[in-house]
């Protein structure tokens, strides 16, 4: 809804007319591009909440909780911990007019969006609530580029805060959360949250809501067979992505016993009952990092980074369509994937230059 | 004797960085340079500087060298404290991040900043940039913005495209405080030509320093917007021969950010 409160970016903002009408009828006409709260609600409350065996293979996972249409939250952060194996077998399977939620984010989304470039009627993202969709030092982003420059996407920008905040409402159960920036930016008037007097201190608030993705997708580093989940390093956004979203697919570097998870309960940053897959998948967020595990691979985000950028300057697609089929569509699991792509001395090479931080399993 | 050609001029907005840097302060830093900059004060002037890394670390210490990136994995080496993107910035929004130490693509003579797209529209941009990431939530709730920009006029613009970061917004007194931001706001421009700061009645961007061999008019040349001259204006310190050895030998060893050109596509 609008407030008719507003910072004074409405006095300096750069933003054409016609566009700021559109992105306001947005605020206007509010709705969730996932589940409202309500129906997070309802699907929690529908979920048996027993310690039951809930491991299967990602692909069991993909086939039961992603379909045309979804709100899919990613978890990780750019190039850590990032759920590729869980967003490759995606690919796979193929879903359409997706709507990704993240903060910041990678190859997981240029995965997506090259696999929309190259058949449309297999995979496609329709649009993204985001904060940054980015390669960090390797570059931006020539599949975003592609496809803002296009107008082939619906963009809803927040800051990184923003989107956490985001998750977390949804997280809370309560339907949005009151966040110190955005106002006075341009994302005050382009996204879909909006600015309020704060009815204890009379000062303008802005306000974000809650995000509750259809699936979350999140990897960590063991998880038990319930779904109870240790994360070291960075948690990231992902202990609110599972919370938030309707159901949750975790991949999870190994699997380990229920004993030792309630030997330090402490340590559990995503508990069973929000958990809906258990995904045991080494090397699951390949080419990113898992604190503990394995670092980066920067080889393969340059060749893919390289191939899209060539795809974004050329209008060619050859180089698109022969990386999906070799890394993606010629291979029946991400483990063969995996061992297309990197050779094993490789992979021992990235686990040594983790450097060994320790974690807990 | 170091002279300015011994610096490039990426080691000149790294150094430049570190020494704005106070002692015994929070900075929360953007990838890249900001993290150059801070790992350089820590082993010089301010070795009780500590970083957040907005994927959740605090005060870590960087023994596995520079982090690529601020999600990397070796920004939690040894931190005092791990966790996600929303206990940092809780952090920050508190009071607690003295420094915001960010870049952008564009900047205006408020500290406005854009990283969101430049050219076209916001529907259709020309290039369109990954988005506000961390910035836009750091310039708003850390205490001072710190922006890291490469001198050129086609950066220092009358008005951004799109504010993704908020500097003085209009220039107003009220401007952040209608906004519903915490922060004080802009408070220097770290470039490899110049270091800026801010007129404290017109909240307009000023000319603290400039490069040796450089003049304040030159500097004006490379800036789309009139620029205010500081009364204590003075030439840009350089970095000594020790200070360049910290940045190419423990800061950025294989130099991915340092020994980059100055010239982008």
């Amino acid at each position: 809804m609008l407030t008719g409160i507003n910072s004074k970016i409405t006095e300096i903002t750069q933003v054409d007319k016609d566009i700021l009408d559109r992105q306001r009828a947005r605020k206007e006409n509010f709705e969730h591009w996932g589940a409202t709260p309500e129906q997070a609600r309802k699907a929690a409350v529908g979920k048996v909440k027993g310690l039951v065996d809930k491991r299967m293979t990602i692909g069991e996972a993909v086939g039961k909780y992603v379909k045309d249409g979804m709100n899919i939250g990613i978890g990780g952060f750019v190039n850590t911990r990032v759920p590729t194996a869980i967003i490759w077998n995606i690919v796979k399977k193929g879903a359409r007019d997706l709507t990704l939620s993240f903060q910041s984010n990678s190859i997981c989304c240029e995965w997506l969006a090259g696999a929309m470039i190259v058949n449309p009627d297999h995979l496609s993202v329709k649009r993204a609530e985001l904060a940054w969709w980015g390669y960090e030092i390797i570059g931006i982003a020539p599949l975003l580029r592609y496809l803002a420059g296009n107008e082939m996407i619906e963009l809803d920008d927040y800051t990184n805060y923003g989107m956490s905040a985001r998750f977390r409402a949804g997280a809370m159960g309560v339907p949005f959360l009151p966040v110190r920036d955005h106002g006075g930016s341009d994302m005050e008037l382009v996204n879909r949250g909006v600015m309020m007097k704060c009815p204890f201190t009379g000062e303008n608030t802005y306000l974000v809501p809650a995000c509750h993705p259809d699936v979350g997708i999140v990897h960590v580093n063991a998880a038990d067979m319930y779904g109870n989940a240790r994360i070291f390093g960075a948690l990231c956004t992902c202990p609110e992505i599972a919370m938030a979203s309707v159901h949750t697919i975790l991949s999870t570097e190994v699997v380990i016993d229920n004993m030792a998870i309630r030997k330090y309960p402490n340590l559990t940053e995503i508990p069973y009952p929000v958990v809906d897959a258990v995904c045991e998948q080494p090397f699951g967020a390949y080419p990113g990092a898992v604190y503990g595990d394995y670092w980066f691979d920067m080889e393969h985000f340059l060749m893919f980074r390289g191939i899209c950028d060539n795809f974004r300057k050329s209008g060619n697609k050859d180089g698109l369509k022969k990386y999906y089929d070799d890394y993606f569509f010629s291979c029946d699991t991400f483990d063969d994937f995996i061992a297309k792509i990197v050779p094993h001395k490789k992979l021992i090479q990235l686990m040594k230059m983790d450097g060994g931080q320790p974690v807990i399993l | 004797m170091v002279t300015v050609a011994d610096v490039n001029p990426y080691e000149m907005i790294a150094y430049t960085g570190s020494r704005v840097l106070e002692d015994q302060t929070i900075v929360f830093v953007g990838t890249g340079l900001p993290i150059i900059a801070s790992m350089h004060a820590q082993l010089t002037h301010a070795p009780n500087v500590n970083l957040i890394f907005e994927a959740g670390s605090l005060a870590s210490i960087l023994d596995q060298g520079m982090p690529m990136s601020v999600g990397d994995t070796r920004a939690f080496r040894n931190a005092v404290y791990a966790k996600g993107l929303c206990a940092v910035f809780d952090l920050t929004q508190r009071g607690y991040a003295d420094y915001a130490f960010i870049g952008g693509a564009q900047i205006d003579m408020y500290g406005n900043l854009c990283s969101t797209y430049e050219g076209g529209t916001y529907a259709r941009p020309r290039v369109r940039f990954p988005g506000s990431g961390g910035a836009g939530a750091m310039a708003a709730n850390c205490e001072k913005t710190i922006a890291i920009m490469v001198l050129e006029k086609r950066r220092f613009v009358k008005k951004v495209d799109f504010i993704t970061s908020i500097g003085f917004g209009d220039g107003s007194f009220d401007y952040r405080r209608k906004a519903g931001v915490m922060g004080s706001g802009p408070y220097r421009v770290i470039t490899n030509q110049a270091l800026f700061g801010y007129d404290r009645d017109t909240r307009r961007m000023m000319l603290l320093e400039y490069l040796p061999g450089k003049s304040p008019e030159a500097i004006q040349e490379m800036v789309d917007f009139e620029l205010l001259i500081s009364p204590g204006i003075k030439e840009m310190e350089l970095p000594t021969e020790h200070d360049l050895m910290l940045l190419r030998t423990k800061c950025d060893p294989d130099g991915f950010f340092l020994k980059r050109k100055v010239v982008e596509n």
